[in-house]
């Protein structure tokens, strides 16, 4: 019993010390952060000088909202996985630690990051575009539950890819099935966040977004354990 | 300590090492020498569980590998952006060992870099960091692989006492072409 805790006492350990790792590198050198805050930024007011003078129909706001959210995922988060395979910094970690608490402290670190992205971005479309959202919580747990499901995903992608020869056309290979249910619920989810579908709907398709991210997360620490050492 | 049993590496058709058997008990220390391109680096890091071999197996018995066994690889990179204490507290926090910063740093000669990040080190000085992360968890097993590369004299000497100081309460896997650390071995794997 004693050992089990203390088992889990150094897990949790391991976790905060990747974490906070990654915490350190993205405040020095802002890289994620700079690329989808650029990203988002120059989307959501390209978006809105075309939309000038017009008021976006939900169902395309939940579409362009859901492209911006993707591609800044895409662009800042499979880096946590492959920065470190580049560099060769991978083997201090595989010296150093285990393959769970890893994961776990760079998917952890990875959510964080695209939850702030995330809801900064969603927030920026609603002001630039003149938008008013039918339900404000909705859109809110839309986005984040999207959010982590994004960086699960994105995660799970980049952990698979890592150690691969051919990394980009494999990426896309398992990017494609793992994102574009993704993209179906989260849609749904902002479409009826924005008015254009019952609110109810809204809210199951966020849970089944929920569901998908606890999937991802669940099998993620498996995979990664399974490619550790290969 | 370590047991490896006809152990081989094979890069495209061409095989680097093939049936290689050796074991290691503490208190020794085994020197495995071999021309440039023999495989020296590349059987540490099958030893060290960083690489699969191609054929054979690697038995190892230090416990929990994380503070069991230490590696100090001559590629080995660093976070460009951590500095060399938060290097020291980051590799403690996962290997849950205690830090001792301040110890290793003065005894590998880094103490005044200790707010340096690794971007700013010299070669010779990430050669010191390496070494010193390799001692911080009193590993059972130490592998180093040309530890010696990037160092001035001193800094020699200094592998040598840790190599020494190593073998009085565990093991030594030694790779090295210097002839001065050769002689640390009590058995010499030769390779290529």
């Amino acid at each position: 019993m004693a050992n089990a805790s203390s088992n889990s006492d150094s897990s949790l350990k391991e976790i905060l010390a990747v974490f906070r790792k990654e915490a350190l590198g993205e405040a020095r050198s802002q890289t994620g952060l700079m690329t989808a805050g650029l990203f988002g930024l120059v989307a959501v007011v390209s978006i809105a000088f075309a939309a000038y003078g017009m008021k976006l129909a939900g169902t395309l706001s939940a579409g362009l909202l859901w492209v911006a959210l993707m591609f800044s995922a895409s662009l800042t988060l499979p880096r946590a996985m492959l920065q470190e395979e580049e560099t060769g910094t991978a083997d201090l970690l595989r010296q150093w630690s285990r393959p769970h608490p890893v994961y776990w402290g760079k998917t952890l670190f990875n959510a964080a990051l695209m939850t702030f992205e995330g809801v900064l971005l969603a927030i920026l479309f609603v002001v630039f575009t003149e938008q008013t959202p039918a339900s404000w919580p909705l859109l809110l747990c839309a986005t984040v539950s999207g959010c982590i499901s994004l960086a699960g995903a994105v995660t799970l992608c980049g952990v698979l890819v890592a150690r691969a020869a051919n990394r980009s056309a494999l990426a896309a290979a398992i990017a494609a099935p793992l994102l574009l249910p993704l993209a179906s619920l989260g849609v749904g989810a902002m479409r009826s966040a924005f008015g254009d579908g019952a609110i109810v709907q809204g809210w199951q398709l966020t849970g089944a977004m929920a569901g998908y991210a606890t999937t991802l997360l669940a099998i993620g620490p498996y995979l990664y354990a399974a490619v550790w050492k290969t | 300590m370590l047991q490896a049993d006809g152990l081989g590496k094979r890069f495209g058709r061409s095989w680097l090492f093939r049936n290689l058997s050796f074991g290691v008990e503490a208190g020794e220390v085994l020197v495995v020498r071999g021309r440039n391109g023999s495989g020296k680096s590349t059987l540490v890091r099958i030893l060290g569980g960083l690489m699969q071999p191609g054929e054979g197996a690697v038995k190892l018995d230090v416990g929990d590998r994380r503070r069991g066994l230490s590696l100090c690889l001559l590629e080995q990179s660093f976070y460009a952006y951590l500095t060399v204490a938060e290097h020291m507290t980051l590799a403690a926090d996962l290997r849950a060992c205690e830090p001792r910063t301040k110890e290793l740093l003065t005894k590998v000669g880094l103490a005044d870099a200790a707010a340096k990040t690794a971007a700013q080190l010299s070669s010779g000085m990430k050669a010191r960091l390496r070494l010193a992360l390799a001692i911080q968890p009193d590993p059972r097993l130490l592998m180093l692989d040309e530890p010696g590369a990037a160092l001035d004299e001193e800094g020699k000497q200094l592998v040598q006492d840790i190599c020494r100081e190593q073998a009085t309460r565990g093991a030594v896997i030694l790779a090295t072409n210097e002839p001065e650390e050769g002689r640390l071995g009590q058995r010499v794997l030769q390779l290529g």
